[in-house]
């Protein structure tokens, strides 16, 4: 469905027909990859299904049936040499809250070789982080913020992020973006995360997947994502019936004004609306937020129909 | 790499839980230092209840903590998607909280047994006819451990291991009874000579067995699992 066939970098993750069966959600059928050096990220509403698939990439779940290869490596057969190289921050990761963020450190250094002990430090400065601080009185900014450290410090060539801004003021918010962004230094390193914010991802992302109720919906590279969508203006003075096209996501009629949502937006489209005999007054970009619940609108609509047949 | 990993965690584990162990090695050290106060100050029987309670508490109370700490409460405080996001397997992971605990639990049994064996029968509390009475008896606490370890380690929930607990606290006492009544038992207790029956030697090998394979079993179970979070 979505599957960057014409890349020809190696990828970062790739993952044919995943599905995963809960009692009361299922993943359905998720291709998803993207190649390295770049960001990827999910967007969703709540229980769509971006932490599953974060959790299959990772290793800590199974799916029920496809293929999931991180960074060359098959999983769940080689998830030790995968996660040898994955760096995962989750929202509801939490450290021990008795120790200090010196222990965390000292434990993350004894298991990879590849601990920059420099670059921590730095990372502590930065971030405004204390070493003997324990982690009990932290904050969630500082706790979010003390896990990129453990996670960046390592140096990993993959970064996945499950909700990584989540309940962030905006200075944090853009500290752990900013420092998201730094770790990319070479083609080699990729990010993975999923985002409520679509300021988040529209900021830091070079593709970007659309998931809702356990499918992908959409996705694209950020550009065409952007380019493809589009709100039309348009008067319909003499009470005209619409063409009847399939990019049309949604419509939202107050007496003769009509305001249309499309995708795969062409320049046709406007012709063929004013070969209709109606007026169009303006052709709008949206944002990722507009785009973001266009796309569930739309899921929601597919869903009923669904349901109804 | 997979070695090193699970005795990174066992040291991780252990540098957690040394100030509680070591208060608890204390407190047990100071419960031997009672039992042995009280001893001919306490009639027989008043003795043996009181010195057994005395020791197995803290010992039991010290391994439970510990239990609850390292294995219970990693899933409830989500600290185990910090671990399991490191280059670890479910097996590793396993391997790693066995490798803390049981070691730990069977220092501390194995001291209060050494003790309690000194008193009942260094010390001429008991007859020699109850040593293979005396010996199912401290098994009997150790499968219990063993059977709260696995159920702490698969289910990862408190309610199953209060309830594996109580099962403990409640089969105990069935079990001595069983066994206190027990003709084959029952008939040697009180002699001068300890007599390692075909009774006696089936239950002392079932504990052991049983004890061996929970552990095993729950390995398998654990390596099994397809989602661990």
């Amino acid at each position: 469905m979505n599957t960057f066939d014409s890349m020809d970098l190696p990828l970062a993750i790739e993952c044919k027909g995943i599905s995963k069966h809960y009692p009361h959600f299922t993943l359905q059928d998720v291709d998803l990859s993207f190649e390295q050096g770049t960001v990827m990220g999910l967007v969703g509403p709540n229980g769509a299904g971006k932490s599953t698939i974060l959790r299959i990439v990772m290793g800590l779940v199974t799916p029920d049936s496809g293929s999931v290869n991180v960074l060359g490596y098959a999983l769940p057969k080689e998830q030790l040499a995968a996660k040898r190289n994955i760096g995962f921050v989750a929202e509801d990761m939490r450290l021990y809250e008795t120790e200090t963020i010196g222990f965390h450190m000292d434990f993350i250094k004894s298991i990879f070789d590849s601990w920059d002990e420099e670059y921590a430090n730095i990372l502590l400065r930065r971030l405004d982080l204390n070493k003997q601080q324990k982690v009990k009185g932290m904050s969630h900014g500082q706790r979010v913020k003390t896990t990129l450290l453990l996670t960046l410090a390592r140096r990993p060539n993959l970064l996945v992020f499950d909700e990584p801004t989540t309940g962030l003021d905006p200075a944090v918010r853009k500290e752990v973006l900013d420092e998201m962004m730094n770790s990319l230094e070479d083609e080699t390193h990729s990010i993975l995360f999923s985002s409520h914010n679509t300021l988040d991802v529209e900021q830091i992302s070079d593709y970007i997947t659309f998931i809702y109720g356990g499918r992908i919906i959409e996705s694209r590279n950020k550009e065409d994502f952007m380019d493809g969508w589009r709100r039309l203006r348009l008067t319909n003075l003499h009470n005209k019936s619409l063409p009847d096209l399939s990019n049309i996501k949604e419509i939202q009629q107050s007496g003769r004004l009509c305001t249309l949502t499309v995708n795969n937006y062409d320049d046709s489209i406007p012709q063929q609306f004013s070969d209709a005999g109606l007026q169009v007054d303006a052709i709008e970009r949206l944002t990722l937020e507009e785009i973001f619940l266009g796309n569930v609108h739309c899921a929601k609509a597919n869903n009923n129909k669904e349901a109804a047949l | 790499m997979s070695n090193s990993i699970i005795s990174q965690l066992v040291r991780k584990d252990f540098l957690m839980m040394r100030k509680t162990i070591m208060i608890f090695c204390l407190i047990s050290l100071l419960a031997i230092l009672i039992v042995s106060m009280l001893f001919g100050r306490v009639p027989g029987w008043a003795f043996i209840n009181l010195g057994f309670t005395l020791l197995i508490a803290p010992a039991f109370t010290c391994a439970i903590v510990v239990l609850m700490r390292t294995i219970v409460m990693e899933k409830e405080k989500s600290t185990q998607i910090f671990i399991m996001s490191l280059p670890i397997t479910v097996k590793e992971f396993t391997l790693s909280k066995l490798l803390i605990n049981l070691p730990l639990f069977f220092a501390l049994w194995l001291v209060i047994t050494m003790v309690a064996f000194y008193f009942a029968f260094g010390l001429g509390v008991f007859p020699y006819g109850s040593i293979p009475f005396i010996t199912m008896i401290f098994l009997g606490i150790f499968v219990a451990y063993i059977s709260t370890l696995c159920a702490g380690l698969i289910y990862q929930s408190i309610s199953v291991t209060i309830l594996a607990m109580c099962g403990f606290e409640l089969g105990t006492p069935a079990y001595l009874w069983i066994i206190t009544f027990w003709e084959p038992i029952n008939s040697h207790v009180y002699g001068p000579h300890m007599v390692w029956n075909s009774a006696a030697i089936t239950i002392v090998a079932t504990q052991i067995f049983a004890a061996i394979s929970m552990v095993l079993m729950t390995i398998y179970i654990q390596h099994k699992k397809q989602d661990f979070i």
